[in-house]
């Protein structure tokens, strides 16, 4: 309850249990009074406006991106760029940074447990530039396998990127990036690395000197923000090499009949007036972020994992698909239920006012690799869960099991 | 325990489709998808004297994908296929005995509109 009465959607659905954190996160009322307060005392466009709304509103705006730097603790407020979410982050850095570099026969290294953001745009530079993708293979127990792919046989000199989810969307996985990522960039100096952060950043600090990165990215909706915007990551120098990819407004330096010159990073990357509102709501989120301790978070979210992972897996008939250890999992629980399509059992889970997600969950590679063709049941939980809402998850999942008698 | 959507006779057919299966050598053979959600069907058909003589389908999906084409391949057979032709959406989601939700309108009419997009 310490954390629930922050968000004001439980107020307005007293018996619902949402349990799609994963796919968005709810908002709390400083998130929702600080667009509000935008609307209604701040709103103004930004960037060369002299008059003090004006100035007011790019405070907010600039304000977010150094909470936004500080955050993630990057070197620079300049190295933020706002996007329209994680796909939009990655599909930039492919299009303005791989399609440039990337020669045929280069290999990029993803994983079997990859969202689809992170594999499509990969496919398209495949198709373009005859590039090789190797998947880090899922392990039995649901970790990625990078003994495999150091052992893998590659021409070291070939693999120019490593792109991975910082924790599975469907598994719950965190994928012990900090360790690894060091070996990674020893065994191939050629890679760059690009980390999803999209699953992990409202959970998890996500420290970008600390995972040696290149680029990350991740979404506001996912931690506790506005949704239709989010945030590419990269340092200084890839930014300075990448060309922007809308050109128009905001984005120049100076324009004439026959020539145009760009701003540098960050306007060159932000053509157009931008979410303005939603912007400034994430900034409210990374306070709320912030005044929480994001290690209370993890420690509180721990305890519902541990709880889940007690029950959960041991239900007769649920085929759970994710770590047993709670160590280096999210609150993230996939399962099928006997026989049923995940489809009927969360239409049934719907009568309690159980909210899950059911399919591929944009994974439709791991789904393979599960041998799970019709998807799983997810549950994803976030810090206003309870352990009563595992217990009514686990009530519900009893109802499938005696109305399909399975 | 019964559930409005989930009637015995949906898991009856869900458990025991009717007209499930391949016909060895037919007329034709259809394939369809739901691509939302992943639901695939595949249907093989006999046409004799301009009526669908026979009617057999396989396929992954929900409850309500195979029970809705189990019941539907029930309906059609031994009917004319200018008859067929002129079925409509509607008219096949009141041939169900439940009510289908929106949600699931693209589950319970795979079958129909594989059928229809061939016929």
């Amino acid at each position: 309850m310490l954390y629930k009465k922050d968000f004001p959607i439980f107020k307005n659905n007293k018996q619902m249990v949402y349990l799609d954190s994963a796919a968005t996160s709810q908002k709390p009322q400083v998130v929702v009074d600080a667009v509000n307060d935008f609307y209604t005392k701040n709103n103004s466009n930004i960037h060369r406006g002299l008059y003090d709304l004006a100035q007011r509103a790019e405070d907010l705006y600039e304000g977010t991106r150094k909470k936004v730097a500080e955050f993630i603790n990057a070197d620079s407020k300049n190295e933020i760029i706002f996007t329209g979410n994680t796909t939009e982050s990655i599909n930039l850095v492919t299009l303005r940074y791989f399609e440039k570099v990337l020669k045929k026969g280069d290999i990029v290294v993803i994983s079997e447990m990859e969202h689809h953001s992170n594999i499509v745009p990969w496919l398209r530079l495949k198709e373009k530039l005859d590039i090789k993708i190797y998947y880090i293979p899922v392990t039995k127990d649901f970790l990625l396998d990078f003994d495999k792919l150091l052992k893998a046989g590659l021409d070291f000199k070939k693999v120019k990127l490593i792109s991975l989810t910082h924790a599975s969307n469907v598994l719950g996985t965190i994928n012990p990036l900090e360790e690894i990522i060091p070996k990674l960039k020893s065994k191939f100096p050629n890679a760059k690395v690009l980390i999803d952060a999209a699953q992990s950043i409202p959970h998890i600090k996500v420290d970008v000197v600390n995972l040696q990165c290149d680029f990350l990215a991740f979404s506001s909706h996912k931690m506790f923000g506005p949704s239709g915007l989010g945030v590419l990551w990269a340092k200084t120098k890839l930014l300075n090499d990448m060309d922007p990819l809308f050109l128009g407004g905001h984005m120049i330096e100076t324009v004439t009949k026959q020539k145009a010159t760009f701003a540098s990073s960050p306007q060159k990357f932000e053509a157009g007036t931008g979410k303005l509102e939603a912007v400034v709501g994430l900034g409210a989120a990374i306070d709320y972020i912030n005044s929480l301790n994001i290690k209370n978070v993890q420690k509180y979210e721990d305890k519902l994992t541990k709880y889940a992972l007690s029950k959960l897996p041991k239900i007769k008939n649920v085929q759970f698909y994710g770590s047993l250890s709670p160590k280096y999992r999210l609150p993230v629980f996939s399962f099928n239920i006997g026989s049923v399509h995940p489809h009927d059992a969360s239409e049934i889970l719907n009568r309690k006012q159980i909210s899950v997600r059911a399919g591929h969950h944009c994974n439709q590679v791991l789904m393979e690799i599960l041998n799970s063709p019709s998807g799983t049941i997810r549950a994803s939980l976030s810090i206003y869960n309870t352990i009563d809402d595992i217990d009514k998850l686990i009530e519900g999942i009893n109802m499938v099991k005696k109305i399909f008698k399975n | 325990m019964e559930d409005p959507l989930y009637r015995e006779i949906i898991l009856e057919h869900w458990q025991n489709p009717q007209n499930y299966g391949t016909i060895k050598s037919p007329d034709f053979k259809i394939e369809g998808s739901n691509p939302t959600c992943g639901d695939k069907i595949t249907i093989t058909v006999k046409i004799g004297a301009g009526k669908i003589s026979d009617i057999k389908f396989t396929s992954e999906g929900c409850a309500i994908s195979k029970a809705s084409a189990s019941l539907l391949t029930e309906k059609v057979k031994g009917m004319k296929l200018k008859d067929v032709r002129k079925l409509t959406e509607i008219s096949a989601l009141k041939a169900l005995p439940i009510e289908i939700t929106p949600a699931r309108h693209n589950c319970a009419l795979l079958m129909f509109r594989t059928i229809k997009e061939k016929l």
